[in-house]
C-alpha cells in the first residue's frame, strides 16, 4: 500500500538540529564552573551559534534536497518514506492489533513547512547568535532553539499522531523553556507556567481525539487514515454513528490545534509568551510552533472536511479569534504586544480558511506570516536591543534616523501584514477572504468580520511603524542611545524582507492568469478533503469580476487604514492617551484583550485556588493529617494503655492465657 | 469396669480444671509445675479414655496409650527443665515466688 | 464393684488434686499429687490398661515425684511456714476468683463437650479386658509413630542438655 522505496536521509533533518542541540547543552554545563567564576567569561560558548546554525544549514540542505527530490516526482507519487522504527507492538508481532511504526514522510506539505522551518529556524538563529550575545545562557539558549527546531519537524515529518504528539509537546516543552529563558525576572517564568498549562488542555483534547481515531481506524497513521478517506470514500455511504464519531475526532484534535495555535478560547498564553527572547518570539510564537495546528488540519483534511458543523465551528472560531487579536492590538503601547496580539489575529485567518475547506490558502497564508511575522519579531527585537530593551512604543519615535536599515525591513514586514497591494501578506489574506465569500451563508457574516479585522490590521500596523519610526523622539537621550544592530542580525532581516515581498508570487490568484504554485504543489495532498467537500456541496468558483472587486475592495481597505493608522499617530502617542481619557472603558477592555484573562481568573483560576484552598487546609491538614496523625496517636495511646498487661508476673500471665483459653473453649462448645 | 466413657471424661475434665486453677492461684513455682503435671495426667486419661471407648475385643485401638506414652515423656522432660529452672531462680532471687521473677514488666 | 472402686478412686484423685492446690507446703502438694497419681493408675488398670498402669507408678511416681521431692529437699522449702511461703503476698480476693472462674470455665467447657459429643456406647460384651497390648504399642510406636518417637527422643536429649546448662552453676559465680 505505501511505496516501497525508503529514504534513510529523511531521519538526519530531524536529527541534525537534536545533535546540535546535545552539542550545545554540553558546551553550557562544560562552560558552567568556568562562568560561574567569571559571568563575562566567553570560552568555548562562542562556539554554540556556530554548532546550531551549522546543525540548521544542514537541516535547511536536507530539505531543499528533499524538496527537489519531490519536485522530480510525478505530482501524484509525491511522497518519500523514511524506513520505519518499530516503536510499538502490542499483541502478536505478526498481527499485532496495535502497533506504531515512527517513519518520517516528505510529502508537499511536509516538505513546504520543513522548508519554512527549516529556512526561517536559520536565519533566526543566525540573529539570535547577535540579539543574545553577552547573555549568561548563550549556549544553553541555543541548545533550546535547536531542541525546538528537531521537536517542529518530528512534529511535521512524522507520519504517526503519535510522533506527531512526541512533537507536540517537544514544541510545548521547548516554548516553556524558552519563554521562561529568563527566569530569574520573574515574570517570564510565571508566563512560561501558563503556557505550559494552557497548552496542556490543549494537548488533552488532542489526545482523546487520537484515541478517537484509533478506535475508529485501528492505527494511528496519519497518511493511512486520509488513504482510507481518499477517492473511493461516500461520505453517504458511513453510518450516521461513525459520521458523529469522526466529527467527534475532529472536534477534539481541533481542541488542540486551539491551545497550541493560540485560538479562542485557549489564546491568552500567546500574548504573555512575550516574555521570552524576542528571537524566541519570532521562531516560536510567529513562525512555526503555532503553526502546528493548522498542518494538523491540513494534513487530516479529510476528517475535517466529513464534518461540516466542525468545519463551520473552526471557521467561527478562527475569525473570533482574528477580531479579538486584532482589536486588541490596536490600542497596546508594548511593540512586542503588538505583534503577538496579531499573530493571534492572523493565525485566526488561517483557521477561517482552514473552515471553508480552503487548505491551500490557509497553508499559504502561514507561510506568508512565516516569513512576515518573523521579519516584525526579528525587527523589532533589533529596534528594543537598539533602545535599550525599552519595549513601550510611547517612549520610543523617530527612530529611522539611527536605525535605517532595522526601518526599512521593517516597513516591508509591515507593508506584508497590513496586506498592501502586491504584497505577500495581500494576496495570502484575499485568497482566505475571497473563499470566505465564496462559501456563502454564514460565512458572508465572517467575511464581513474578516474584513474588519483586515482594516484594524493595516490600522495597527501603521499606528506601530509611525509611533515606532516617525515622530518626536521620546526617549531619554542622555541614557539611550539608539544604535543600528549588527549585520549578523540585520542580514537575516533582509532576507526576510525580501521573502516578506515577494512571497506572494507562491500563489497569484487566479485572476492572475498565472498558476497557483502553492496550490498545485499541495494538491495532492489535500485532494482527499476537497473531495469530500465537493461531496457536500459542489463550489463553483468565484467569477472574475468578483474576484477582481474582493481584490480592489483588500486593496482599498488595507490602504485607507494603513494610510489613517500612520497618519494618526505619525505625530505621537497622544491619541491614545485621548482614547484613554474618552471612553477609558473601551481601551480598558480592548487593553486588556477583551478582559478574557481576567474572566479566566475569575471563572476558572479563582474557583481553582479555591478549591486548592480547600483541599490543602481543610482536606489535607484536618482530614488527611487528621486521619494520619490519629491513627499514630491512636496506636499510641492503645499502647500506652496495654503496657500495664505487660505486669511481667507470671501468673498474671498464666491468667490471660488461661482466661483466652476458656474463653475459646467455650465459644466453641457452644457454636 | 462397665463405667460409661463419659464418667472417665468427666473425671479428666474435673482433673484438668483443678490444674488450672492450681496454676493460677498457687505462686510457688514447684507447686505450679505439679499443677501442670496434674493437667497432664488429665490429658492422659483422656486419651486412654477415648482409647477404650474405641476398641472393641476385635479390634484394640492403641492410639490413645501411644500418645499417652509420649505425653508422659514430655512430662518428665518438662519436670526436669522446670526444676532446673526452679534451681536457676532461687540461686538468682533466693526464692522460689514467681512474683519474685518480674523484671519483664513493660 | 470395680465400678464402685472406678469411683472410689476417682474421688481420690480428685482430693488429692485439691490437696496439690490447697496444701500449705510443697511437701503435701507433692504427697497429695502422688496419691492422684496412685488413683489414677488404679483407675487404668481397672479400664484395662496394665502397660499403663505400670508406665505411671513407674515414670510419674518413681521418677517424676521423686524429682520434685529432691528438688524440695535441696532447697529446703519442705516444711511448713517456710520463710519464703510466708512471705509471699496474699492472694488478693480478686485474682483467686478470676482464676476459678477461668478453672470453671475450662471445666465447664470438657463437660459440654462431653455431653454434646453424644458418646458412642460401650459394645454389650463391655470393654476388652486388656486395651493396651504391648506388642500392638511397639508396632505403633515403631511403625505408624517412628517419627514422633524419635522427634520425643531428640527433645529428651535436648532436656538432658538443658538442665545440665541451667542448672550447672556459673564458673563465675562459683569463683566468688
Amino acid at each position: 500500500m505505501l511505496p516501497p522505496p525508503s529514504h534513510a536521509w529523511l531521519w538526519w533533518i530531524p536529527l541534525l538540529p537534536l545533535i546540535g542541540s546535545a552539542l550545545c547543552g554540553a558546551l553550557h554545563l562544560a562552560t558552567l564552573s568556568a562562568r560561574k567564576r567569571d559571568p563575562q567569561a566567553k570560552g568555548l560558548a562562542g562556539l554554540a551559534p556556530l554548532i546550531a546554525c551549522a546543525a540548521m544549514a544542514g537541516a535547511l540542505a536536507l530539505a531543499v534536497k528533499g524538496f527537489l527530490d519531490l519536485r522530480a516526482l510525478d505530482a501524484a507519487a509525491r511522497v518519500l518514506n523514511s524506513p520505519a522504527w518499530e516503536w510499538i507492538t502490542v499483541g502478536d508481532p505478526r498481527q499485532p492489533w496495535f502497533d506504531v511504526d515512527l517513519r518520517l514522510v516528505l510529502d508537499p506539505l511536509s516538505s513546504t513547512l520543513g522548508l519554512v522551518i527549516t529556512g526561517v529556524g536559520l536565519l533566526i538563529h543566525i540573529y539570535a547568535s547577535g540579539y543574545m550575545k553577552g547573555d549568561a545562557g548563550y549556549a544553553k539558549f541555543f541548545a533550546y532553539l535547536n531542541l525546538f527546531v528537531f521537536a517542529m519537524l518530528m512534529l511535521v515529518l512524522s507520519s504517526s499522531l503519535l510522533g506527531v504528539f512526541v512533537g507536540w509537546e517537544g514544541v510545548g516543552l521547548c516554548s516553556y523553556l524558552l519563554i521562561g529563558f529568563w527566569y530569574e525576572k520573574g515574570w517570564p517564568a510565571e508566563a512560561a507556567q501558563k503556557a505550559f498549562i494552557t497548552n496542556r488542555v490543549g494537548d488533552a483534547c488532542f489526545l482523546i481525539g487520537s484515541f478517537l481515531l484509533l478506535r475508529l481506524f485501528g492505527t494511528l497513521d496519519m497518511h493511512e487514515i486520509v488513504a482510507r478517506m481518499g477517492s473511493d470514500f461516500r461520505l453517504d455511504a458511513i453510518d450516521e454513528n461513525v459520521k458523529l464519531n469522526i466529527a467527534l475526532a475532529a472536534l477534539f484534535l481541533f481542541g488542540g490545534c486551539c491551545g497550541k495555535s493560540a485560538q479562542m478560547p485557549l489564546f491568552t498564553w500567546l500574548p504573555d509568551a512575550m516574555a521570552g527572547p524576542t528571537p524566541v518570539s519570532a521562531l516560536i510564537h510567529a513562525a512555526t510552533m503555532v503553526t502546528s495546528g493548522i498542518y494538523l488540519v491540513v494534513r487530516l483534511n479529510p476528517l475535517f472536511a466529513s464534518s461540516p458543523a466542525v468545519m463551520t465551528l473552526i471557521s467561527g472560531v478562527g475569525v473570533a479569534t482574528a477580531l479579538i487579536g486584532g482589536s486588541t492590538a490596536l490600542v497596546q503601547r508594548d511593540i512586542k504586544k503588538v505583534l503577538a496580539y496579531s499573530t493571534v489575529s492572523q493565525l485566526g485567518y488561517m483557521f477561517l480558511g482552514l473552515g471553508t475547506g480552503a487548505f491551500g490558502a490557509a497553508v499559504f497564508h502561514l507561510v506568508t506570516h512565516a516569513f512576515f511575522k518573523a521579519l516584525l519579531f526579528l525587527g523589532a527585537g533589533s529596534v528594543i536591543h537598539g533602545m535599550h530593551e525599552e519595549q513601550d512604543m510611547h517612549k520610543m519615535g523617530g527612530l529611522r534616523k539611527h536605525m535605517p536599515q532595522t526601518f526599512a525591513t521593517f516597513l516591508a514586514g509591515a507593508a506584508a501584514l497590513s496586506g498592501l497591494p502586491l504584497m505577500s501578506g495581500f494576496f495570502s489574506k484575499d485568497e482566505i477572504l475571497a473563499h470566505t465569500f465564496n462559501s456563502g451563508g454564514v460565512y458572508y457574516a465572517f467575511w464581513i468580520v474578516g474584513v474588519l479585522t483586515a482594516a484594524m490590521t493595516a490600522y495597527y500596523t501603521w499606528r506601530m511603524v509611525a509611533l515606532t519610526f516617525f515622530g518626536p523622539e521620546r526617549f531619554d537621550h542622555h541614557h539611550v542611545h539608539p544604535h543600528e544592530s549588527p549585520a549578523v542580525m540585520t542580514v537575516p532581516l533582509m532576507v526576510l524582507a525580501v521573502l516578506s515581498v515577494l512571497g506572494g508570487v507562491l500563489g497569484l490568484p487566479p485572476v492572475f492568469h498565472a498558476a497557483h504554485a502553492l496550490n498545485d504543489w499541495l494538491a495532492p495532498v489535500v485532494a482527499p478533503g476537497v473531495a469530500i467537500l465537493n461531496q457536500l456541496h459542489p463550489h463553483e468558483h468565484l467569477s472574475h469580476a468578483t474576484e477582481w472587486v474582493l481584490l480592489g475592495l483588500g486593496a482599498a481597505v488595507a490602504l485607507a487604514f494603513a494610510h489613517t493608522g500612520f497618519r494618526t499617530y505619525a505625530a505621537g502617542p497622544e491619541p491614545d492617551l485621548a482614547i484613554g481619557r474618552g471612553a477609558p472603558g473601551v481601551a480598558a477592555f480592548l487593553g486588556d484583550a477583551w478582559s478574557i484573562d481576567s474572566a479566566y481568573s475569575r471563572v476558572v483560576i479563582l474557583p481553582l485556588r479555591v478549591f486548592a484552598f480547600v483541599v490543602r487546609f481543610i482536606v489535607d491538614q484536618v482530614v488527611i493529617d487528621g486521619l494520619v496523625n490519629g491513627a499514630g496517636s491512636l496506636a499510641k495511646n492503645l499502647a500506652l494503655r496495654a503496657r500495664g498487661m505487660a505486669s511481667g508476673q507470671l501468673d498474671a500471665y498464666a491468667l490471660w492465657m488461661g482466661g483466652g483459653a476458656a474463653v475459646i473453649s467455650l465459644w466453641w462448645m457452644w457454636s | 469396669m462397665n463405667v460409661p466413657s463419659e464418667h472417665l471424661f468427666f473425671l479428666s475434665a474435673g482433673l484438668f480444671s483443678l490444674g488450672v486453677l492450681g496454676f493460677l492461684v498457687r505462686r510457688n513455682v514447684i507447686v505450679t509445675l505439679m499443677c501442670v503435671e496434674l493437667m497432664l495426667n488429665a490429658a492422659n486419661l483422656a486419651f486412654l479414655a477415648a482409647s477404650r471407648m474405641h476398641s472393641t475385643p476385635e479390634a484394640l485401638d492403641v492410639q490413645g496409650p501411644v500418645f499417652s506414652i509420649f505425653v508422659i515423656t514430655v512430662a518428665a522432660a518438662e519436670a526436669a527443665v522446670g526444676l532446673a529452672l526452679v534451681i536457676a531462680l532461687y540461686r538468682l532471687k533466693q526464692s522460689v515466688e514467681s512474683d519474685s521473677a518480674s523484671e519483664m514488666k513493660g | 464393684m470395680s465400678e464402685l472402686l472406678f469411683y472410689a478412686m476417682a474421688v481420690i484423685a480428685l482430693l488429692g488434686g485439691l490437696g496439690v492446690i490447697f496444701s500449705k507446703s510443697p511437701m503435701g502438694s507433692v504427697l497429695s499429687l502422688l496419691g492422684s497419681f496412685f488413683a489414677l493408675a488404679v483407675i487404668y488398670l481397672l479400664a484395662g490398661f496394665h502397660f499403663m498402669a505400670a508406665v505411671q507408678i513407674l515414670v510419674y511416681a518413681g521418677a517424676i515425684m521423686v524429682l520434685f521431692l529432691f528438688v524440695i529437699m535441696l532447697l529446703n522449702l519442705g516444711g511448713m511456714g517456710t520463710r519464703f511461703e510466708l512471705s509471699a503476698a496474699p492472694l488478693t480476693r480478686a485474682r483467686s476468683q478470676i482464676a476459678a472462674a477461668v478453672a470453671a470455665g475450662v471445666g465447664l467447657a470438657g463437660l459440654i463437650a462431653v455431653q454434646r459429643a453424644s458418646l458412642p456406647r460401650i459394645a454389650q460384651g463391655g470393654a476388652p479386658e486388656r486395651i493396651d497390648d504391648i506388642n500392638q504399642i511397639a508396632i505403633a510406636l515403631f511403625g505408624r509413630y517412628s517419627l514422633p518417637f524419635q522427634a520425643v527422643s531428640v527433645l529428651l536429649l535436648t532436656t538432658m542438655v538443658a538442665v545440665l546448662v541451667l542448672a550447672k552453676r556459673r564458673t563465675r559465680e562459683s569463683g566468688q
